[in-house]
């Protein structure tokens, strides 16, 4: 697991500055000692089994915990979906997400639309909240049932001054059993940063 | 103000199961153990050039309305918030003690619950410590809670007593923590 700030825009490169950035790339490695590590849960439910995987750095936390699928099937079915349009979800591996600015020196800004999942040499966006919706009116979901769908999910889009935080669902649209790296990105003051949750594992 | 909902108790019963089994689903979510739940933030986020706040009209869980335009004069504490939002139920408390403790030097509070109808809110309520007594509206179709640009629950805004929005809270909050109440303090009205 790592946070990697991205740096900003370059100029012409001279041959003395390709040295000076390796030389610096080099010892923000060596501050961030970033040689990423295989994830081990920080914690596992010990009635449900579900793991979470947390990072922090540079003043951001983000975590994930899955929501077993019968979870998300009881939830959603409380909420009016049918257990065949619940089941839909439940099959996407499903993560509670909290991402957090504990002490970043700025207020933060992220879009979902630019994080991505990394599973098996493939890299790909997460299912977009729009699809999900078109997806349950389609499937003659009840409106009341869509909105609580709406709002339990992560935002897709948020700013965080320090302190702020959000707590919501985060489908990766992968299957069940998979293992997979998350890749979320936000940006302070428009310099972007990249965290990575390595090799989490969603559960079937 | 804010009168007792003694007739939604017949009401709030019949839906009590149920609600029972999604708390106990979305409790056990990533939590397992108290300590393992995400702390409360104990601050708020002061907005550096006010606006005046978007309206906001709404029926209260016994189908008395509230306009915040009416509120001028007071600090109002504006809440966004689901009965299904963990953060939504650990900082419910927070606000009604900060509520009891100000509501005589003119604060107010407004808890507006988003998509939900009357009886699962009802119901909710009869499980906090202290039990809210401030005004529980309903958004039920969500778009008081867009035209306040709300992105994820919980959120809040203070606006003040000219009708500003002054200050934001982005995810559970200790409102009654003494960080966050010295913050409110300077923008109660005066005795």
């Amino acid at each position: 697991m790592r946070f990697i700030p991205q740096t900003g825009p370059n100029g012409t490169h001279s041959c003395r500055l390709s040295v000076r950035y390796v030389a610096v790339a080099a010892a923000v490695v060596a501050v961030l000692g970033a040689p990423p590590i295989g994830a081990e849960p920080v914690r596992v439910d010990p009635e449900t089994g579900a793991a979470t995987y947390e990072t922090r750095a540079h003043g951001v936390s983000v975590s994930l915990t899955q929501l077993l699928p019968d979870q998300i099937r009881a939830f959603y079915v409380a909420r009016g979906f049918d257990l065949a349009d619940a089941d839909v979800f439940a099959d996407a591996c499903v993560y509670m997400t909290v991402l957090r600015n504990d002490t970043a020196p700025g207020e933060i800004d992220f879009r979902l639309s630019d994080w991505e999942v990394q599973h098996k040499d493939e890299v790909r966006p997460l299912p977009p909240l729009d699809e999900w919706l078109a997806q349950w009116t389609a499937r003659g979901v009840p409106d009341s049932a869509r909105l609580a769908f709406r709002w339990a999910q992560f935002p897709s889009e948020q700013s965080y001054a320090p302190g702020e935080w959000n707590q919501g669902m985060l489908a990766t649209g992968l299957p069940p059993g998979s293992r997979f790296d998350l890749i979320a990105r936000w940006t302070i003051a428009d310099q972007t940063y990249e965290g990575r949750l390595d090799d989490v594992r969603c559960t079937d | 103000m804010f009168v007792a909902p003694i007739k939604r108790i017949r009401a709030g019963l019949s839906v009590l199961p149920a609600l029972f089994l999604c708390f106990g689903t979305v409790g056990a979510v990533g939590t397992g153990a108290a300590a393992d739940l995400p702390p409360l933030s104990h601050r708020l986020t002061v907005i550096e050039d006010p606006a005046p706040a978007p309206p906001l009209r709404l029926e209260d869980i016994d189908g008395v309305e509230h306009d915040l335009a009416d509120l001028k004069g007071r600090l109002v504490l504006v809440n966004f918030w689901a009965t299904w939002c963990p953060p939504c139920r650990r900082e419910m408390p927070s606000m009604e003690r900060l509520y009891q403790q100000f509501k005589e030097r003119g604060l107010t509070v407004l808890a507006v619950d988003v998509g939900e109808d009357m009886d699962t809110v009802f119901a909710f309520t009869g499980q906090l410590d202290p039990a809210p007594t401030f005004p529980l509206l309903l958004d039920t179709d969500s778009r008081a809670a867009q035209d306040w640009s709300v992105k994820g629950l919980p959120t809040s805004f203070v606006i003040d007593p000219e009708g500003r929005v002054i200050i934001r809270a982005v995810g559970g909050t200790e409102f009654d923590d003494a960080a966050a109440v010295e913050q409110l303090m300077p923008y109660l009205p005066k005795p």
